[in-house]
């Protein structure tokens, strides 16, 4: 019996890593075409990106001749970090072998991982725009970090554990209800998202001035397949994100790893908040301008603060309930 | 034949004192075989390291304490004789506090005096800012001691007094004003490590960070004790004492490596660096091991012991009223600013130092660190990655020292896991590979940078003009405007230096005035000095006869 539940676990969190690892294009294909369409243009077919990943398959890559050796390691180390985030975070089901390894800390320093690496491939061949990016980046991380690190603070008090799928089990079952304090974490954490992904009103994907860029700027000297691995990378980011926001502020019909009858309508339910939360960015994004650089931090500043008003009021609502 | 008169020199070696010990050894055997082998003063400095960590009683401690100091001393005027004035000056400050301390009875002026004494040689807020003037002046050997060990001594006589000799005595707010000191070395050591361009400095102010880490840590164990916490008090403990574990070997290590920097390129001036991976191989992925430990990067060095304090503080946060909640989240957000501040500084050493492109003919023509250093490096590597592989190990072998300190503790088992996840990186990376290898096309071919469409620099300058990479100054500076500005003032100078060091200078500037107009004075003037006293003298006696 024992083996037949570990077994089950283990399948659904194959599952999860392969949906994850498949959709995460697809995702970013949907956000991409729907702001588009909300802009008046057509946009690119939906398995645009997919294209465009086979497409560096085939293309050859350079090497800048300032590059060091370290060079060909950078994609990998952005790379892996993401990839192993995309795994511990749980998906459509909670209670994944990877749920004990799922620690928000641990994420954090994943997200971490992956952003430094980054910044080192920006400032990899010495030239303007990729310093000017990861010195913009660097600031950006450490408002976004901060923050982070406060909104944990409020769930962890909540749920009583700090893993994901910890968090996600106590507020699907528990009698946790609409809370003020979770409200003011999920904008908190929307602010950090949109910072981390590199998405409207911080930075501009699609901008093509090397100026104004930055996630993309670090990656200018990048070709080939090592592209493909930042560009790939990118995408989970995404994934990993929503996969997140949907799995901590609305795990409501998530499946049971150990119950495989209780799947499908968990991936089904999963595939329609994915839907939701890709329909609601490019909304927002749409609504917003770009802002300058130095108005990020503030920017983050509130999400900070949202995230002290969260604890503080789970205190308060502590108070007043017990 | 030492020792107080009658009473002898007494040494006892506990599961504390052992610890540190083990602190100690490897960052000394590593400075030794680097390049410290014959200085017979770095070896003074070491056996007063050793009395003070080996000593059974106060006198032996205070003798350990200060023989230390002086030999430390002698090697910073060795380097550079300007801070070395400045750190006399903290040493003596120190003992003043430490050596009545050690003699009063158990109670909080004693901890306070302890906490001054010892908190000002271990560079804790606001008695910190000689240690970025004072740590890089002399040879990277010392450096890398008086970094990784000097300040973890300070720190075993603030945790000797502080849980095991005024143990019974201690109150919660012992550990506020530890927690309080700690947050400030972390907030202002992380924000001055981006700013600073000398690499020593840049490093030497990351030790003040981590000594607040390690503060911070045992504060929230002081108090989680005082309130009869010991869960919290454990956990705390686990991150404070792995915390210096792994600073004991990552940061020698970088101290080290910028010593063979200043060798191989005659600077270690960030901005005069860059590109020194492709001269400097070896010595360039060693750096990025130890930068990784300084960042607290997972399945690095310094991941664990942050892991541990983050989820401390939370824990923290659940205990206490409305001011403990608001207090540990603020603490909480400057740990995470914290964080991410080293992440940039350890970012900013690897990519504008070592990756890149030279910014002069030196760097451009810098060979690879001697064998002896590489190999003092490697082996403190090694432990690093024992260190960031098996944290759960070297917790287990904390247990002891917990059990010491908190007699009802119960240190549990770490959450982070360090070998599944580096599986699935492993799985990750293999993967990739795999597919690359499978579907791609193979091979790269070496071509000018892009350089959004600049092209190729001229034939006289081969890497290009060096003016036109992102230096050290401008990678700090979109967080010198929105963060250093705010924090730090304008200037971005250490309130620290601003506050205290700059009154006390000029309070000697005065004093030394007056002192030179007293020497200067004429003949008339001393006699009616002399004169005006006696007068003086013969009023005061006249009125107190009643007369």
């Amino acid at each position: 019996m024992f083996f037949l539940l570990l077994l089950s676990r283990l399948v659904a969190t194959l599952l999860h890593i392969a949906a994850v690892l498949a959709l995460a294009p697809l995702l970013l294909g949907y956000v991409t075409q729907l702001r588009a369409r909300l802009l008046g243009r057509r946009g690119p077919p939906l398995l645009q990106p997919y294209r465009n990943l086979v497409r560096r398959l085939r293309k050859t890559t350079l090497v800048p001749d300032t590059a060091t050796e370290l060079y060909h390691f950078w994609p990998f180390a952005v790379f892996a970090p993401l990839a192993a985030a995309a795994m511990l975070t749980p998906g459509f089901s909670t209670g994944m072998v990877t749920a004990g390894l799922s620690d928000f800390i641990t994420l954090i320093g994943l997200l971490a991982l992956a952003r430094a690496a980054t910044m080192l491939a920006g400032l990899e061949t010495g030239f303007g725009f990729g310093g000017a990016a990861a010195a913009r980046e660097a600031l950006f991380g450490i408002v976004a970090e901060a923050a982070l690190l406060v909104i944990v603070i409020s769930f962890v008090l909540l749920a009583h554990t700090a893993t994901i799928d910890g968090i996600a089990e106590t507020f699907r079952t528990g009698q946790i209800g609409v809370s003020v304090s979770l409200g003011f974490a999920l904008a908190a954490m929307l602010c950090v998202a949109l910072t981390e992904t590199g998405r409207i009103p911080v930075d501009n994907q699609a901008g093509h001035l090397e100026l104004a860029m930055v996630h993309e700027a670090m990656l200018l000297e990048y070709s080939g397949r090592y592209l493909l691995l930042f560009e790939y990378a990118a995408m989970l980011r995404l994934m990993v994100w929503m996969c997140l926001i949907g799995t901590v502020f609305f795990p409501f019909g998530m499946a049971r790893a150990d119950a495989p009858l209780s799947w499908p309508g968990g991936l089904l339910l999963w595939v329609v908040k994915l839907a939701i939360l890709a329909t609601v960015l490019p909304v927002f994004e749409i609504s917003t301008a770009k802002m300058r650089v130095f108005r990020v931090p503030e920017f983050l500043g509130v999400a900070m603060l949202l995230g002290v008003l969260a604890s503080v009021f789970l205190f308060v609502a502590s108070r007043l309930g017990g | 034949m030492f020792g107080l008169p009658g009473q002898g020199m007494h040494l006892r070696v506990d599961a504390l004192s052992a610890l540190f010990l083990c602190i100690l050894v490897p960052q000394v055997v590593a400075s030794a075989v680097a390049e410290m082998r014959g200085s017979l003063t770095f070896w003074v400095f070491v056996l007063g390291m050793v009395l003070t960590l080996v000593a059974g009683d106060a006198f032996t401690l205070i003798f350990g304490f200060e023989l230390m100091s002086a030999a430390s001393w002698l090697l910073v005027l060795r380097g550079d004789a300007k801070p070395a004035t400045l750190y006399a000056g903290i040493a003596i400050f120190s003992g003043a506090c430490l050596i009545p301390a050690v003699f009063l009875p158990p109670g909080a002026l004693a901890f306070v005096l302890v906490l001054l004494g010892a908190g000002a040689k271990a560079g804790l807020a606001p008695l910190h800012s000689w240690l970025p003037r004072a740590h890089p002046a002399p040879p990277a050997g010392v450096s890398a001691v008086m970094s990784g060990g000097m300040v973890k001594v300070a720190l075993y006589v603030l945790i000797r007094y502080g849980f095991i000799v005024f143990g019974g005595a201690a109150q919660p707010w012992w550990g506020t004003l530890l927690m309080l000191a700690g947050a400030g070395s972390v907030l202002i050591g992380a924000l001055r490590s981006v700013l600073e361009v000398e690499m020593k400095t840049m490093l030497a102010c990351s030790t003040v960070e981590h000594v607040g880490l390690i503060a911070v840590g045992l504060g929230i164990a002081l108090r989680a004790k005082a309130m009869g916490d010991p869960v919290l008090a454990a956990l705390a403990l686990q991150a404070a004492l792995l915390c210096a574990v792994a600073h004991g070997l990552f940061k020698p290590m970088l101290f080290l490596g910028a010593g063979a920097v200043r060798r191989a390129t005659g600077t270690t001036s960030l901005d005069w660096l860059g590109g020194l991976m492709r001269g400097m191989p070896r010595l360039g992925g060693l750096m990025l091991a130890g930068a990784a430990g300084m960042a607290a990067l997972p399945l690095g060095p310094g991941f664990a012991p942050e892991f541990l304090l983050l989820h401390a503080v939370i824990a923290a946060a659940a205990t206490g009223g409305i001011l403990a909640r608001i207090g540990f989240t603020a603490l909480l957000a400057g740990l995470g600013l914290a964080a991410a501040l080293a992440l940039a500084a350890a970012v900013r050493l690897i990519g504008i130092g070592f990756l890149g492109r030279p910014r002069s003919l030196h760097v451009a023509a810098a060979s690879d660190a001697p064998r002896r250093v590489l190999l003092g490096m490697g082996g403190l590597g090694a432990l690093c990655g024992l260190v960031a592989l098996f944290p759960g190990l070297i917790l287990a072998l904390l247990r002891p020292v917990i059990l010491l300190l908190v007699p009802d503790a119960d240190p549990a088992p770490l959450a982070y896991a360090p070998l599944p996840l580096a599986f699935l990186f492993l799985l990750a990376i293999g993967g990739a590979l795999f597919a690359l290898q499978k579907f791609g096309v193979r091979g790269t071919r070496e071509v000018p940078a892009w350089n959004g469409g600049f092209g190729r620099p001229p034939v006289w300058l081969p890497f290009g003009d060096p003016t036109t990479q992102p230096s050290a100054t401008g990678f700090a500076e979109p967080i010198r405007r929105a963060i250093a500005r705010g924090l730090l003032g304008p200037e971005a100078a250490d309130p620290a230096e601003a506050f205290l060091l700059a009154p006390l200078a000029r309070l000697h500037w005065r004093g030394t005035r007056l002192a030179e107009r007293i020497r200067r004075s004429t003949i008339r003037e001393r006699l009616a000095f002399v004169f005006g006293a006696l007068v003086m003298f013969l009023l005061a006696l006249g009125l107190a006869q009643g007369g």
